[in-house]
């Protein structure tokens, strides 16, 4: 049994750091309403005052703000499948026993995409991807492909930040998928293979059922992760050509820092807010059950 | 016994080309950073050229990434240090005590890895203003609590209820008081545990942009938001962005690798173990 | 040094036409010099942010011998262009640290409303801070007007200048049977397009990329020679005038002349075509030329040629942009005075000779004076040619334009991709330009029509 403790020691204990995140965290978020009620301009600070609910009014109504907000859902739909893809595929051969050096280097190789600092990653795609100067053109042209303009074409910018994230996040899936699949009981795997010669049918039947949590928490941490993304499409197309990298925390940021809307900007960041914290409480009746 | 080696090439082949997908551009973004700007700017692009090191003496120097990456340092150690003072005790909480709203509490602490840092920047702006902390370390280095702090409280939590209850209880009745107990017992014990948020936490202060780019534009400036002052759309300069983003990813990747076992944990904040 | 401000100072007071309150300053003041001026401020530390540009390089190499002569201590903070205006608004709303403000021409309105910007007035009534040979009229009426004047009243020196000139490969012209460049837009699209758009080269470039660039080195650039504009007298949209449309359309109609993708190109790639030989047509500011004539960046060499933008039905009115700069509201007493010593060193008479030389494009006509300077400075007699006749308000420079820039730059790219059409997009950007405007209260007299 737990002990239970004096109201003065879980005070010393977690005071600190309640205190802490509430200065930090909350303080700001409450000033973020009060200043989402107002006409608050950075440039305009003489016409400052209370509007009411005018900014939300205006941002649901904003085709911008859908648009942006539609293209982050399009973004999620594309890469997060390619990421399981390809990610499951890489857990399912390193599952594999055999080749343990080889599998350990691949191991340590796949951490280093998700740790990369993310406006790195924006940068390098600005580098690689450029029509003339970039090395993918470059092996696309061994290919027999003609240059591609990634980062100019509406179109091929949108596919290029795809495939960013497809790179930094397929190792990411494929470690947690992985994780997932170390939790199937060894004998009843193996009893299974005993049974039948297609890697199928396995999967399909003994091991997917493990991969479950794994999977899910893929999906909702991919949600979370690209409703936030700003600095990899920041650093690489700055939400262009026209809008058509503009994604969601990129509108905001551009809202509130380059037009200094500060007003409108947090109306938005409330609605992403709302949207996220609806989103976290499903992961977290989903995950953390234990804690209950 | 020859398909089963042939299975092992393929395998094996298999392995190299997602060890090459995932570091060619390591491999691209250093060989740049050494080229001179006519090279970087030849087409199509060379692989065997004259390194230089030019571009690393101009951005430390010159451009001072130097002075940034200190920024960085200072910020990152200092939040992750105050984020293991004020994380652990709450994670002995968590771990040992029973109380009221725990799970609220719980839930609170877990849902600042999903909130984005775009919704605090501005308000974290005006706030540093009227306190006159703008651009300045403290700045970032509270502000980057909101999920260094989340990140050392759900790995210590974790460790510390592995740590078996029996040596609490056994020290309890020797009269030690709880602080005594977490400090000389459970905490030398959770140090595996403290190291492993600790890197965690410093890797995602050192790659945060926004609340740097929008707080600390000039005196505190991080190295991540000095990066991307090389964005100017009037010449750009290859050899000293791949030189400013191998400086910056260095260190990240070293405390990357050592704790590779345990970074998937932490981005998926204990999800996956 | 001491002794050349002496004669000119001499020169001036002799020649006694010029300013009659100057004149008596120098009468005054006979031995006013930067040194004896900055006396007091020594030790001061002036804030500044600076862009990454040639004219900014060039008083960088300078700024030692300022620094020795008045022991002011410049702390300079270079940032894109992109971030400059962002960095500046949250410094000043925050009470921070910046001392001279720089000031793209369509910020002017912006900052001087928001008074974070102080008259030159309240230095040049200071005869000990003020040098005699400040000279006013020496600076070109255009720049000085548009890049330093709001609604009657000068806050900032012109600084960084530029004027939108023609850059182009003089041997590739010449190869299609061309001596000249094209004197009108439209014959730029109907003989030069065709002639010189073969074997993967394209005849013109028009850097559109989505940020100011798209506003006003695409946007801006096509409206006015065909003698549209932004806005009509009562400042009501104008951009669905026939003289606008036909402005705009003809941008559209330039495109198959452009290299693909032509939307993303921001400055470094425009001009790089060029540089490379992709290109055989360029309008870019005059800034520009350093890059293009440098063999370090250019493969152009002695094919580099530069005329005045070509004409439009409208008249030559070519983009016109620059940088000015002046002292913030925010600087403390020592700070003010500081950086307005650093302000008139940096634009002065004296030293647009050494700036010109360093890459720099002073605003000062004095500067351009010998004509032996356009053999070295190719640009020089375009660039003259073109600050005679220009819009100050080629870009609206109220403090709307950061607002309405961004519709345009929105727009303005959705029309070149073809996502609306050409009427549709100067519609919209009409409205929601209209919307801004009324807002802030151009339309119920609250606000002065000034732009």
């Amino acid at each position: 049994m737990t002990p239970k403790v004096s109201r003065l020691t879980l005070a010393a204990f977690l005071g600190p750091a309640v205190f802490a995140l509430a200065v930090v965290g909350i303080a700001p978020m409450l000033f973020a309403v009060w200043k989402s009620l107002h006409f608050f301009n950075l440039t305009k600070l003489a016409q400052q005052k209370f509007v009411g609910l005018d900014n939300y009014a205006a941002v649901l109504t904003d085709p911008v703000f859908w648009q942006a907000m539609g293209r982050t859902a399009l973004l999620f739909a594309v890469s997060v499948p390619v990421q399981i893809a390809i990610g499951l595929t890489i857990a399912l051969v390193l599952h594999r026993p055999g080749l343990t050096l080889w599998k350990t280097l691949t191991r340590l190789a796949l951490v280093l995409p998700m740790a990369t600092t993310y406006a790195v990653v924006g940068l390098l795609a600005q580098v690689m991807l450029n029509q003339k100067y970039g090395v993918i053109n470059q092996m696309l042209g061994w290919l027999g492909v003609a240059p591609i303009n990634f980062i100019g074409d509406p179109q091929n910018a949108f596919i290029a930040v795809i495939l960013w994230d497809i790179w930094q996040w397929t190792p990411f899936v494929a470690l947690v998928l992985l994780a997932g699949l170390s939790t199937v009981p060894p004998e009843i795997e193996e009893a299974a293979k005993l049974e039948t010669k297609s890697n199928w049918t396995v999967l399909r039947h003994v091991q997917l059922p493990y991969l479950i949590p794994s999977l899910v928490a893929v999906l909702i941490l991919r949600t979370a992760d690209t409703l936030k993304l700003f600095d990899m499409p920041f650093t690489m197309t700055r939400g262009g050509p026209g809008s058509a990298t503009e994604f969601i925390a990129i509108l905001i940021e551009r809202v509130g820092n380059r037009q200094f809307d500060i007003g409108m900007a947090s109306a938005q960041a409330m609605i992403m807010l709302a949207l996220t914290i609806l989103l976290a409480r499903l992961y977290i009746r989903l995950f953390y059950r234990e804690v209950r | 016994m020859s398909a089963r080696s042939r299975g092992l090439v393929t395998e094996a082949l298999l392995l190299a080309a997602i060890c090459a997908f995932c570091v060619f551009p390591f491999y691209w973004m250093v060989t740049t950073s050494l080229k001179t700007q006519v090279v970087a700017l030849q087409s199509p692009p060379a692989w065997v050229f004259a390194p230089t090191l030019a571009n690393y003496v101009e951005v430390l120097f010159e451009d001072k990434v130097g002075v940034a990456l200190v920024n960085s340092i200072i910020v990152a150690v200092s939040t992750t240090l105050l984020a293991v003072c004020l994380g652990t005790p709450a994670a002995y909480a968590l771990a040992r005590f029973e109380f009221r709203g725990k799970t609220d509490l719980w839930f609170w602490f877990i849902t600042n890895r999903f909130v984005s840092p775009v919704v605090l920047a501005f308000p974290v702006f005006l706030i540093a203003r009227d306190l006159g902390l703008r651009d300045t370390h403290l700045a970032l280095i509270l502000m980057y609590l909101t999920f260094t702090l989340p990140i050392v409280i759900w790995i210590c939590t974790d460790q510390f209820r592995s740590i078996p209850r029996e040596l609490d209880e056994a020290a309890l009745l020797e009269g030690a008081s709880q602080w005594r107990i977490f400090r000389s017992v459970c905490l030398p014990l959770a140090m595996p545990g403290v190291a492993v948020s600790s890197i965690l936490a410093f890797i995602f202060s050192w790659n945060e942009l926004l609340f740097a780019y929008i707080l600390a534009p000039k005196n505190a400036k991080t190295a991540p938001a000095m990066a991307v002052t090389f964005m100017e759309g009037y010449d750009v300069p290859y050899g000293k962005i791949m030189a400013t983003s191998t400086l910056i990813v260095i260190p990240v990747l070293i405390f990357a690798l050592l704790a590779s076992k345990h970074l998937v944990r932490g981005l998926t904040m204990g999800a996956v173990k | 040094m001491r002794l050349k401000l002496h004669a000119s100072t001499l020169a001036l007071a002799a020649a006694g036409l010029l300013a009659p309150g100057l004149m008596l300053t120098a009468g005054q003041a006979g031995a006013w010099s930067l040194e004896e001026a900055a006396k007091p401020f020594a030790g001061t530390e002036v804030n500044v942010l600076f862009l990454d540009r040639p004219g900014y390089n060039a008083i960088k190499q300078m700024l030692p011998e300022f620094e020795a002569a008045t022991g002011i201590k410049m702390n300079i903070t270079t940032v894109p262009y992109e971030n400059a205006l962002g960095e500046q608004v949250r410094d000043f709303v925050a009470g921070g640290d910046i001392d001279i403000a720089l000031v793209d021409l369509v910020w002017l309105g912006n900052f001087a409303e928001n008074g974070w910007i102080l008259p030159v007035e309240t230095f040049t009534s200071n005869p000990a801070l003020t040098d005699p040979d400040l000279d006013m009229a020496d600076f070109f009426p255009l720049p000085l007007k548009a890049f330093g004047e709001w609604n009657g009243t000068l806050y900032g020196l012109p600084f960084d200048n530029y004027s939108g000139l023609m850059f182009y490969n003089a041997c590739m012209l010449k190869d299609a049977g061309f001596d000249a460049p094209p004197a009108t837009w439209e014959e730029l699209k109907d003989v030069y397009g065709p002639a010189l758009t073969k074997d993967g080269k394209y005849a013109y470039a028009l850097q559109s990329k989505r940020n100011e660039t798209q506003s006003a080195d695409s946007f801006a650039r096509m409206l006015w020679p065909f003698g549209g504009s932004f806005l009509t007298a009562e400042f009501k949209s104008n951009l669905n005038s026939p003289e606008s449309q036909a402005g705009l359309q003809f941008r559209q109609d330039l495109m198959k002349y452009m290299p693909e993708g032509i939307v993303a190109y921001d400055h470094s790639e425009a001009v790089n075509a060029l540089a490379q030989g992709d290109v055989a047509m360029l309008t870019e500011w005059s800034a520009f030329y350093s890059t293009l004539a440098s063999p370090e960046t250019s493969k152009l060499g002695d094919c580099l040629a530069v005329a005045p933008e070509p004409k439009g039905p409208a008249g030559r009115k070519p983009a016109l942009g620059g940088f000015s700069l002046a002292v913030a509201t925010q600087a403390d007493e020592a700070e003010r005075a500081a950086a307005w010593l650093f302000i008139q060193w940096a634009t002065s008479k004296a030293n647009a000779g050494t700036y010109l030389e360093k890459g720099g494009v002073p605003a000062r006509q004095s500067a351009y004076a010998d004509p032996k300077l356009a053999e070295t400075y190719k640009f020089i007699p375009a660039l003259v040619e073109s600050w005679q006749d220009g819009v100050p308000e080629f870009r609206p420079r109220f403090a709307e334009w950061p607002a309405i820039t961004e519709i345009v730059q929105e727009w303005g790219t959705k029309m070149m991709l073809g996502e609306v059409s050409v009427e549709e997009g100067a519609k919209t950007i009409g409205e929601k330009m209209e919307a801004v405007l009324a807002e802030a209260g151009y339309y119920d007299g609250k606000k002065p029509l000034a732009q």
